[in-house]
């Protein structure tokens, strides 16, 4: 293994260990939310254990297991109408009335145990209905509505109660299957827990991967936005209701198996501790945030606070007080925690690292290093001036059309004996960048936000590969091709391209710079297989791409690092990485083949001292990122044009400049074609050609890639 | 240790509001931006190294430009005139009651020059050379009052004192025979303008690094307590100018921008920068932009389809603002980015209109259609 490989390892441990980016990537994780409530359970779990003899025993474990899961069937059903983005005060209630139906059908109507527990469930789903009614199609306040129905059933549940509890005291049947829903166990879990877990499962694949589950949650973020999606709003909170209703109804047929009775504080108080519950999980009182775990996690939270203050022997009333608290404190949260979650990412998402800046050769005129300022390209010829949008690739086809991609997702192309001729090629969409023909004349394109495109000699647009294997032990989701930048074609067919960040955007790239961290990756698509795969994961953003002439490596320009890489595809040191030039006066971008055998490189910045002197200070940055405005960031030199010729052996035989960037700043790209360079410029106005002395006036990039003027056969 | 240096910072911004550490005004009202200064018209040849002008009871105008002062006469100011060479750089002039011209003279002190070519000198106050003497004023009495800039630094090196964050700055009172020296302000932020009133009764100081201009009511030969008039101006303030209404025209040399503040509040990146990157690339307000290569350059500066907003962060800039006789800002020249005439370092109303010094592109500028000319 090479140092440079060795040195990468260093430089991978340091982008694992950075605790901020860690945190900054955790907190963008949608299963991040509920680690608050989730550490409390944990806690509390842990202080019980300490304080309370055997509870950390399978028997304790399975006992409350028993005791909490008709509470988690009610809490369930609050968890759901918060989503909706009302609430269901009613569940308790409708809890006891519903363990009283249960009784009812059992004892005084003599059904048999399943026919009890879908009376029941219906008896439920048909309380809920009422408010589904009332709320769904009449529009009442979900608060009032579910306030007055609670006072209803319960009066009614008591009078009930009243009438037949002698009733129920007195008798008993003897039915296996009732007895099995109180007392009997799955695979050593109580039957009222496990079917409470299956519910779950069934409930979170509902809410979170079915129309259905998208459709309540939509109406819980938004009724008038939902309404206008063509969400049917009104059936849809009916059902949530019912639903609601059903569940609590679940809780009570279990609750009435396990007991047997009913009394006057059957579910009094439920609707608080489910309400207290579900907030502390992170469901949102406004609506349209919350699962069924954690919705679970705080009803688990509630329950062993209570069940555990109750064991070491604090009076009722204290708990009840407690609960208070805590349902303030969650609410308080919730509110805090929903609106400045996005701002703590913010502030922490871009962490500087040191950038190991090779030294900076010289580029005075005077000076007599091979990088030495000229005024080249200050004459160059300009074509299609002010009708391209910034051509940050340029190519040219067997026919002599010159193709450039533009901004707004076009790909220009300019015919005719002056180029005057200007048509959109093809419309893409995204921002296309690096471009390259196949063998069939296909015009393969890196879009940026897309992943690599194609498109037909007539113009039709094609997917090539939008996605690449996912880093398993990565934070942030890799898969998708953020910003695919430049590629070439191997001569086997593969199409080898740089990604040149993993954690920005096209508009935001230059953050990446500035972060100086290793977040690119070279990624090659094989289009005989259709198969991507990462080939490098952590480069410092890399940039062109050039299959060398024998089709053995691939140059790769870093443009943090001011670098040119190379990769080895083919022959003994396949694998390999290396070094190929170790130090440029600028940021790298496109490397193209020259007529002559060797390569073209276009310099999109320029190095200054200040900003050498920035990379090695990651404070500094930082701090500029967080307390200067974006347009006044330290940047490098942008403003001039470079391109520079460089052989196999990596060094660099002549320079082309546009000192001040008159004619060519931001210079990106240039491609040879029959003794003419063309330059393409991401801001620039133009494509530019200039003639070249020592071109060759038959050299053609086709020809080099596909026909006579290739290279890599003898 | 470093966050608790930035939180005193922000606490020191918070609690004390007139602080010169303070969030840059945005250019608006009378400061809002135009092109008037690069519609001047040059007066002749290029001026490389104009700094300073003063008008002659005759009306000629006597222009300080490297180390010569020239005499500009006739219509237009189209004759020219060596008056004086010096062994340093000339800056501010003033022309004294009894005819002679005052010159700052980087480096030696005050010259005080006499019809017959005679010179006289000043080279030190209170036992300390005058190495960096910036402006001269007379007042009507003859009382001379100069402003040192900088104890550290010399007048080309102003750049290094505003990134050292000096306040290193004097004023001193002298004689009409440039006798007595006595010093009447120490520790000022670079005092780069001294007028005094048209009646003669307040003495005007511009200080750069603290962006402000003051006042103070002149006693004989000393002054009374200095009041600030304008805090917080968006640059840096140089030279104070007589304007024909009996205001100021000020001229200010550059503009703060957000990442210049930001630097000078970063003390490592700072040293590391003054110690290892040679002066005309460091992050700091500068009189022109070359175009170099290796300048600091700020991401809004990009050139976008061929063309550099105005607006973009300025490294050069040109602003002349007009004060009235109370100090307040009634009106403004600029120069944007991407304009001719940058690095204002004078401005002042003369006979035959408002002239201005382009430090920046060694430009005497001659503006004549306004209504104050």
């Amino acid at each position: 293994m090479s140092i440079a490989a060795l040195d990468r390892r260093t430089q991978r441990l340091r982008y694992a260990w950075s605790p901020r980016l860690l945190f900054a990537e955790l907190l963008m994780k949608q299963w991040f939310e509920p680690v608050i409530p989730f550490t409390v359970m944990v806690a509390l779990a842990v202080y019980f254990s300490l304080t309370i003899p055997d509870y950390a025993t399978a028997r304790n474990a399975l006992s409350l297991m028993r005791l909490f899961a008709e509470f988690g069937f009610v809490a369930l059903g609050m968890a759901f109408t918060l989503i909706s983005g009302g609430i269901d005060l009613s569940v308790g209630a409708i809890f006891a009335l519903c363990n009283f139906a249960a009784l009812f059908c059992l004892f005084v109507l003599g059904l048999p145990a399943w026919l009890t527990v879908l009376a029941t469930v219906a008896t439920g789903a048909v309380l809920g209905s009422m408010n589904g009614l009332l709320i769904g199609y009449l529009k009442a306040r979900p608060f009032l509505t579910t306030l007055v129905t609670l006072i209803i059933l319960r009066a009614g549940v008591n009078l009930l109660n009243e009438r037949f509890a002698t009733v129920f005291a007195t008798n008993s049947v003897d039915s296996d299957a009732w007895d099995f829903l109180g007392e009997g166990s799955v695979l050593g879990i109580p039957a009222n827990a496990a079917a409470l877990l299956l519910v779950l499962i069934v409930g979170h694949i509902f809410l979170s991967r079915s129309r259905y589950g998208w459709h309540l949650t939509a109406i819980g973020a938004s009724r008038k936005a939902a309404r206008h999606a063509g969400i049917r709003v009104e059936r849809m909170l009916f059902a949530t209701y019912v639903l609601s209703g059903a569940l609590c109804a679940l809780g009570g047929v279990f609750y009435a198996a396990r007991q047997g009775s009913t009394d006057s504080t059957t579910g009094l108080g439920w609707e608080f501790q489910a309400l207290t519950a579900v907030v502390l999980g992170g469901a949102s009182l406004a609506g349209g945030r919350g699962t069924v775990w954690r919705a679970m996690i705080g009803a688990l939270i509630i329950f062993m606070l209570i069940n555990g203050l109750v064991r070491i022997g604090i009076p009722g009333y204290v708990t009840s007080g407690a609960m208070g608290v805590i349902l303030l404190a969650a609410v308080g949260i919730d509110v805090k925690w929903s609106k400045n979650r996005g701002k703590v990412v913010q502030k922490t998402y871009v962490n500087p690292a040191r950038v190991p800046l090779p030294a900076c050769p010289a580029i005075a005129r005077a000076s007599a290093s091979p990088f030495a300022q000229n005024d080249r390209l200050v004459d160059a010829e300009a074509i299609g001036l002010d009708q391209v949008e910034g051509p940050e690739d340029v190519i040219l086809d067997r026919q002599d059309r010159v193709y450039g991609g533009t901004r707004d997702g076009n790909i220009i192309r300019f015919s005719g004996p002056r180029f005057e001729r200007r048509e959109v090629f093809a419309h893409i969409g995204g921002r296309p960048l690096g471009m390259q023909f196949d063998k069939d004349e296909n015009l393969i394109v890196c879009v940026a936000g897309m992943g690599v495109y194609g498109v037909r000699p007539d113009g039709a647009v094609f997917k090539v590969t939008d996605e690449t294997n996912r880093t398993w032990y990565k934070l942030n989701d890799d898969s998708r091709l953020r910003m695919a930048d430049d590629l070439d074609i191997a001569p086997d067919g593969k199409i080898y391209f740089s990604d040149c960040t993993t954690r920005y955007e096209m508009t935001t790239n230059a953050l990446d710079i500035i972060e100086g961290r290793p977040n690119g990756r070279l990624v090659c698509h094989d289009p005989a297989t259709r198969k991507t795969s990462t080939l490098i994961s952590h480069f410092y953003f890399p940039n062109g791409i050039c299959v060398a002439h024998d089709g053995r490596s691939v140059f790769i320009a870093s443009t943090t690092l001011c670098q040119i890489y190379r990769y080895w595809i083919a022959g003994p040191r396949r694998g390999e990485l290396e070094v190929a030039i170790d130090a440029l006066p600028g940021n790298p971008d496109n490397i193209n083949r020259a007529s002559d055998g060797t390569y073209w490189l276009a310099l999109v910045g320029i190095r200054t001292p200040t900003f050498d002197l920035a990379a090695r200070k990651p404070g500094f940055r930082l701090r500029m990122v967080k307390q200067v405005p974006g347009d006044e960031w330290l940047a490098p030199g942008l403003n001039h044009g470079c391109v520079l010729r460089f052989n196999e052996a990596g060094e660099i035989l002549e320079s082309f400049w546009d000192p001040t960037g008159i004619s060519h700043s931001t210079l990106t790209s240039m491609r040879e074609h029959k003794g003419y360079l063309y330059l393409g410029g991401l801001e620039n106005n133009r494509i530019g050609r200039i003639k070249l002395d020592r071109g060759d006036p038959g050299w053609t990039g086709y020809a080099a890639y596909w026909g006579n003027k290739r290279r890599d056969r003898g | 240790m470093a966050v608790l240096t930035h939180f005193l910072r922000d606490m020191h911004q918070v609690l004390f509001r007139d602080a010169e550490q303070h969030a840059i005004p945005s250019m608006d009202g009378a400061l809002s931006p135009n092109d008037a200064l690069d519609r001047c018209r040059p007066v002749g040849e290029a001026l490389p190294g104009a700094d300073d002008v003063a008008e002659a009871p005759d009306g000629a105008l006597y222009v300080s430009a490297g180390p010569r002062v020239l005499r500009l006469s006739g219509p237009g100011y189209a004759e020219r005139a060596a008056v004086a060479e010096f062994p340093g750089a000339a800056g501010g002039l003033a022309l004294h009651p009894d005819g002679r011209l005052l010159v700052c003279v980087a480096g030696h002190g005050l010259a005080a020059i006499d019809a017959a070519g005679g010179q006289r000198w000043l080279t030190e106050a209170e036992g300390r050379p005058l190495h960096c003497l910036t402006s001269v004023a007379v007042a009507p009495d003859g009382t001379i009052f100069a402003s040192e800039g900088s104890r550290l630094n010399l007048p080309e090196e102003w750049c290094r004192d505003l990134l050292q964050r000096n306040r290193a700055g004097r004023v001193i009172a002298c004689g009409p025979g440039l006798d007595a020296p006595q010093v009447l302000l120490r520790d000022l932020a670079y005092p780069h303008g001294l007028a005094v009133s048209p009646d003669g009764r307040f003495l005007w100081l511009a200080e750069s690094w603290r962006h402000r201009v003051s006042r103070a009511p002149i006693a004989g030969r000393g002054i009374g307590p200095l009041a600030p008039v304008i805090r917080n101006l968006p640059g840096y303030p140089a030279r104070l100018g007589p304007a024909a209404d009996g205001g100021f025209w000020l001229a200010i040399f550059a503009l703060r921008t957000h990442l210049i503040e930001f630097v000078l509040r970063e003390d490592d990146f700072r040293d590391e920068m003054m110690r290892t990157v040679a002066p005309e690339y460091w992050i700091g307000p500068a009189l022109a932009t070359s175009g170099d290569a290796l300048e600091p350059m700020q991401s809004g500066g990009i050139k976008a389809l061929g063309i550099q907003k105005p607006w973009a962060p300025p490294r050069s800039y040109g602003l002349v603002a007009r004060l009235d006789a109370e100090g307040e800002i009634v009106e403004s020249l600029h120069s944007r980015v991407g304009g001719r005439y940058h690095g204002v370092t004078a401005a002042r109303d003369v006979a035959q209109g408002l002239v201005i010094v382009s430090k920046g592109h060694g430009r005497l500028l001659l503006e004549t259609s306004g209504a104050n000319a």
